[in-house]
């Protein structure tokens, strides 16, 4: 149906054991380019696991083993020994469902991707990173006269953003969000909806959520998993009028989950 | 009803024996302060004798032209017996060794001393406070009865008899004794100081310092965040906690045999001190460190990894800062302990008698608590007011130690 080209990340065989507890079994999943793809499915049944092998992230936790072929614009296995982890995580960014700002003005959480990679080459070229970044998360107008103040001083929705800011900062081509609005009211959910639309336009994004309503408003494709197995994916329109699968039906009508 | 009668009155039993317990604790405090302070405070004033002095050219042998190098290495012995002769007529030559005796064995440097600073003195009269003897010192204070056969007295009748004397021509003083903060150790209470022994105890603390922490910063860093959980890491980990509870002069001896024994390191030194004091403030140190790093949150690294920032950019650029507050403070908590200790000095043989101010962690020094041991051992009555003004000093620097480890916890206390 699609041209291959046009899958940021493909992943087949996916398996995810944490010890000697399967949390993945046997996924396969691809994400277009340029899309949102979202994540559902009840809790503990393995979207975060799976959304952590996206970035390697999974390789923090010592009893976590992951199999499986992960590869990146048909060509980088994400997993091959010699791509380094931290090259990796420039172009796959993440957004962890609790606010995580340095505890450092909100300028160097901003600045702190572009200074370790060497993006750029200038004080006033990062300047102007900061200051886009801040930009296409939406929170420059509000942060622009306290840019050296603490961002742990920042409402939750605020750090969100700024999280958001850090993340893209670094230009990644994949952004992972792991419930982003779990933490936040309406207003800032809304917010970072409207956010994650604007941001489709230049980046990959992959976003878990528990929210069918939120899933449909910023998704164009939607998998849902259910005890570590991929259950059904498709077009969010699809699998939120009619899903193929009696499971899916009935975790999206809330009969279970 | 009566099941909540008895419950309250239980209540209130625990209540009281608590604020007994509070009492009784601030009452031993206060007395032993009390105590301490009513001792010690003699030691920061010195009795004088009000004398003419006459720069007498007979007596000496350098004049108004002289250098100060050569002031410095001549005599004035000649000089204070001639000031004791000119202001007490007619001594014979026991009557002579008594009134001397009533003076300081310095009294020739405190005389070099001002003549250095008042050359056009010389050939003139001018009234100085010469410094007493110790012995005449106490009587003064009143630490020494006066009301005791002539024979269990230091100072004999003979001598009261000058002392009321020069006490009724006004002319026995009291000063501030800055002599105990600027000299070394003395045989005589009245000259004897403790900078000798806090420059000892500083430089130790140096080496200490400079010895313990990045180590244990380093050590704690590696187990906290590079090493994985499992059986090593806690047989080291038990093995730390241990050694946080091993008694100082075990310590001691372990820098006894290995610093001076197999390495050959000088005797008496503070780096020698300060090592040893190092092996014993570094389990303090990793055990505060590694509880600040464990308390920095996962999701900060993750933040960081999750950039692509390596696990040493992680760590150095986001973890260690949060964690160093606490550790600073474990660390100063550690030096102040570190500070008291006097085994470990003991065992290294900073506890010499040294009368020359240690210039730096090579020279041979005592340390202030060591010093404050030597003072108490010695018999002589005006040193005892000398171990209790150490004693105070000790306390005022640990007081400060441990209210700026309090300050920086409070100030840099991170929120999340
Ligand atoms: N660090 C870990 N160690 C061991 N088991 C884990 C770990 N993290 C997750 N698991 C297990 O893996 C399974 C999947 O967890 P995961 O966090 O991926 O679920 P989830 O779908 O994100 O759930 P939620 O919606 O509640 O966030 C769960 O059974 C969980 O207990
Ligand atoms: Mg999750």
């Amino acid at each position: 149906m699609v041209d291959n080209n046009n899958f940021a990340l493909k992943t087949n065989n996916v398996y995810v054991h944490y010890g000697n507890k399967m949390a993945i079994n046997n996924v396969a999943l691809d994400f277009p380019k340029n899309e949102v793809t979202s994540l559902i499915g009840p809790s503990g049944c393995g979207k975060s696991t799976f959304l952590r092998c996206l970035n390697r992230m999974n390789d923090v936790i010592d009893s976590c083993k992951v199999e499986g072929s992960f590869i990146m614009n048909n060509t980088i296995d994400i997993y091959r020994d010699d791509l380094p982890i931290e090259n990796l995580r420039e172009k796959i960014g993440m957004v962890f469902q609790k606010p995580n700002p340095f505890p450092k003005s909100i300028y160097e959480n901003v600045a702190y991707g572009p200074k370790i990679h060497g993006v750029t080459s200038s004080q006033s070229e990062l300047d102007d990173l900061v200051k886009e970044s801040l930009h296409r998360a939406g929170l420059y107008d509000e942060v622009k006269d306290r840019l050296t103040d603490v961002a742990t001083g920042l409402s939750g929705g605020q750090q969100q953003r700024l999280c958001i800011a850090r993340a893209i900062s670094i230009k990644p081509e994949i952004i992972l969000m792991d419930e982003p609005c779990s933490a936040l009211d309406p207003i800032a959910t809304a917010k970072i909806e409207d956010l994650i639309n604007e941001l489709k336009e230049n980046y990959t994004i992959i976003i878990v959520t528990h929210s069918m309503s939120q899933a449909s408003r910023v998704s164009t494709k939607t998998a849902f998993f259910h005890l570590g197995n991929l259950i059904e994916e498709g077009d969010t329109s699809k699998i939120f009028t009619k899903p193929d699968k009696e499971q899916t039906n009935d975790y999206i009508t809330g009969r279970f989950g | 009803m009566s099941n909540i009668k008895k419950r309250l009155k239980a209540e209130r039993r625990f209540k009281f024996y608590g604020q007994l317990g509070v009492f009784l604790s601030l009452l031993f405090v206060t007395l032993l302060m009390l105590k301490i302070f009513t001792t010690g405070s003699g030691a920061f004033f010195r009795t004088t004798i009000e004398a003419d002095v006459f720069f007498d050219p007979k007596f000496m042998q350098v004049d108004k032209n002289s250098s100060d190098k050569e002031i410095s290495r001549s005599s004035f012995e000649a000089l204070a017996d001639s000031v004791v002769n000119n202001n007490f007529k007619d001594l014979n030559e026991g009557q002579f060794i008594k009134v001397r005796e009533m003076f300081t064995r310095r009294f020739d440097y405190q005389l070099r001393d001002y003549f250095l600073d008042n050359k056009d003195d010389y050939k003139k009269t001018v009234k100085l406070k010469i410094t007493a003897s110790s012995d005449l010192d106490q009587i003064v204070k009143g630490n020494y009865p006066r009301n005791v056969p002539e024979e269990q007295r230091k100072i004999n009748d003979y001598q009261l008899s000058i002392l009321d004397e020069l006490n009724k021509q006004e002319r026995i003083g009291s000063t501030f004794n800055f002599w105990f903060f600027t000299n070394g150790d003395s045989r005589d209470p009245e000259t004897a100081g403790i900078w000798g022994a806090i420059m000892g105890s500083f430089y130790a603390l140096m080496v200490c310092l400079a010895f313990a922490f990045p180590i244990g910063l380093f050590a704690s860093v590696y187990l906290e965040e590079y090493t994985k959980p499992g059986k090593i890491t806690d047989l080291i980990e038990v093995n730390i906690n241990n050694l946080a509870a091993v008694p100082s002069i075990v310590f001691g001896l372990l820098g006894l045999g290995m610093l001076i024994g197999v390495f050959n390191m000088p005797f008496q030194v503070p780096l020698v001190g300060g090592l040893t004091l190092g092996f014993m403030t570094l389990p303090t140190i990793i055990i505060a460190c590694r509880s600040s790093l464990r308390a920095v949150p996962p999701s900060i690294r993750h933040g960081a990894l999750a950039l692509g920032a390596t696990k040493t950019q992680t760590t150095f650029h986001h973890v260690v800062p949060l964690a160093l507050p606490g550790t600073l403070t474990g660390t100063i908590i550690g030096m102040a302990q570190a500070l008291g200790e006097t085994a470990p000095l003991l065992m290294v043989g900073m506890v010499a008698f040294v009368m020359e101010i240690p210039g730096g962690p090579l020279d041979p020094a005592t340390g202030l608590p060591s010093q404050i041991y030597l003072w108490s051992e010695s018999a002589e009555r005006g040193f005892i007011e000398k171990t209790s003004a150490g004693i105070m000093l000790l306390l005022l620097f640990l007081i400060l130690m441990n209210l700026t480890a309090v300050l920086i916890r409070r100030k840099v206390e991170v929120k999340w």
